[in-house]
């Protein structure tokens, strides 16, 4: 059990715990774009930065990404220092110059009191934050269907050779879990359509609602065992059915009872 | 673009097929072609288990490699502050005339790419060019002609 503190008081964890679980575990809140718990962190948005100390370090401090940072004993942790702030401030002010148009930068902002951006604005700027949670999601999911491509200013996430991409299932974790809410697809009655592939959609059997498309039905039953006839009935009406099977074993007990 | 892609499985020979070895890979390939073509790029990914998307965000990534066919010659002229001072922009210029294309572009039959490149640490033989891996130091307008031939 690992023991240090965070804004003075004494918290434990487990070893090989990263700071920004167990930040936000005691139920303090530290800004994160890139950060997803079911995914390898990355420390790509930069949001997540406080401030350590160590008694040893007479006076002297550093800042860390928290969700890259394993605990150690005796840390000092302090997560709304004036640095850090400052530090913070600057990087949502760096946001706010190349997404301008981004409503979820733009919470941020004024949630740190930064009205306006120091720097030139991108006018054509779009709202891909660059975090990469896209493709480690699509990689933790097993298909890897996209990546960053280029670097610099060019860097975007695509799909390989920018063609619509054949390892992808149009799961929608990317455009699901997209902190900007960047990534876009679209619906049609029977078909959807994200990074430039149209997939054909299951309808619910009972009810006629829109389940998932055949493609993720497919490898979903292929890698986890699940019969394919599982997925042409929505969650709504399998919950219906699991009421309804509950409600007669309740009677059932209540006769054999009786 | 057809090729001849009998080469690639003893490429792949020359590494062990993993993740690992993707940029060396990818290094023999670009050398083999002079660029990375598209169904190089898929054998790749095949044969070391590595997702597409990762092998086309790499070969994106890095300078050394190109996803449109490349010229037999490259010449490289070196726009680092010293060769910038003594008329880098110059010798661009008559490249280019010569040529008939812009930096970074690759002639239609294929013979020549020209690129710019940053400072390539000669400054004391500034400026510089750089034929195929031959360095030319202190290059003026009437070099040009010659490098071009020669190389």
């Amino acid at each position: 059990m690992i023991k240090f503190t965070i804004n003075g008081k004494l918290v434990q964890a487990d070893q090989g715990d990263m700071l920004l679980t167990v930040i936000r575990r005691e139920g303090i809140d530290v800004p994160s774009q890139c950060h997803h718990q079911a995914v390898e962190p990355s420390g790509a948005c930069r949001l997540c930065m406080v401030e350590i100390t160590r008694q040893e370090w007479d006076g002297w401090s550093k800042f860390v990404t928290s969700c890259l940072y394993p605990v150690e004993d005796g840390l000092m942790v302090t997560t709304h220092s004036a640095k850090v702030i400052q530090l913070r401030k600057t990087i949502i002010d760096l946001y706010l110059a190349r997404h301008p148009n981004s409503t979820e930068i733009m919470r941020l902002a004024s949630e740190y009191g930064v009205t306006r951006t120091t720097y030139e604005t991108v006018a054509d700027g779009d709202d891909c934050i660059m975090c990469g949670l896209c493709t480690r999601i699509c990689a933790h999911m097993g298909f890897s269907a996209i990546s960053t491509v280029g670097r610099g200013h060019d860097k975007e996430i695509a799909p390989p050779l920018k063609e619509a991409p054949t390892d992808c299932t149009g799961c929608l974790s990317c455009a699901n879990n997209c902190p900007t809410n960047f990534i876009e697809f679209t619906r049609d009655s029977n078909s959807l359509t994200i990074w430039g592939r149209t997939f054909e959609t299951l309808a619910c059997s009972q009810c006629g609602k829109t389940t998932i498309t055949r493609d993720f039905a497919e490898h979903l039953s292929k890698t986890r065992d699940i019969p394919i006839a599982y997925f042409e009935v929505c969650d709504d009406c399998h919950r219906k059915e699991t009421a309804k099977t509950m409600g007669r074993v309740v009677n059932w007990t209540r006769e054999v009872q009786a | 673009m057809n090729h001849d892609f009998s080469k690639l499985p003893e490429i792949f020979d020359r590494y062990s097929r993993n993740p690992e070895s993707l940029i060396a890979v990818l290094q023999d390939i670009q050398q083999e072609y002079h660029y990375l073509p598209c169904e190089a790029l898929q054998e790749t990914a095949k044969n070391l288990s590595v997702p597409l998307s990762k092998v086309f965000s790499v070969s994106t990534f890095y300078n050394a490699f190109s996803l449109t066919p490349r010229g037999k010659k490259i010449i490289r002229i070196c726009k680092g502050t010293a060769c910038h001072i003594r008329g880098a922009y110059q010798l661009q210029h008559q490249f280019e005339t010569m040529l008939g294309i812009k930096a970074g572009e690759t002639s239609k039959d294929l013979k020549y790419t020209l690129e710019v490149v940053n400072c390539v640490g000669a400054c004391a033989m500034a400026p510089v060019v750089i034929v195929d891996e031959k360095y030319h130091g202190s290059v003026d307008v009437s070099n040009v002609k010659r490098l071009i031939k020669r190389g």
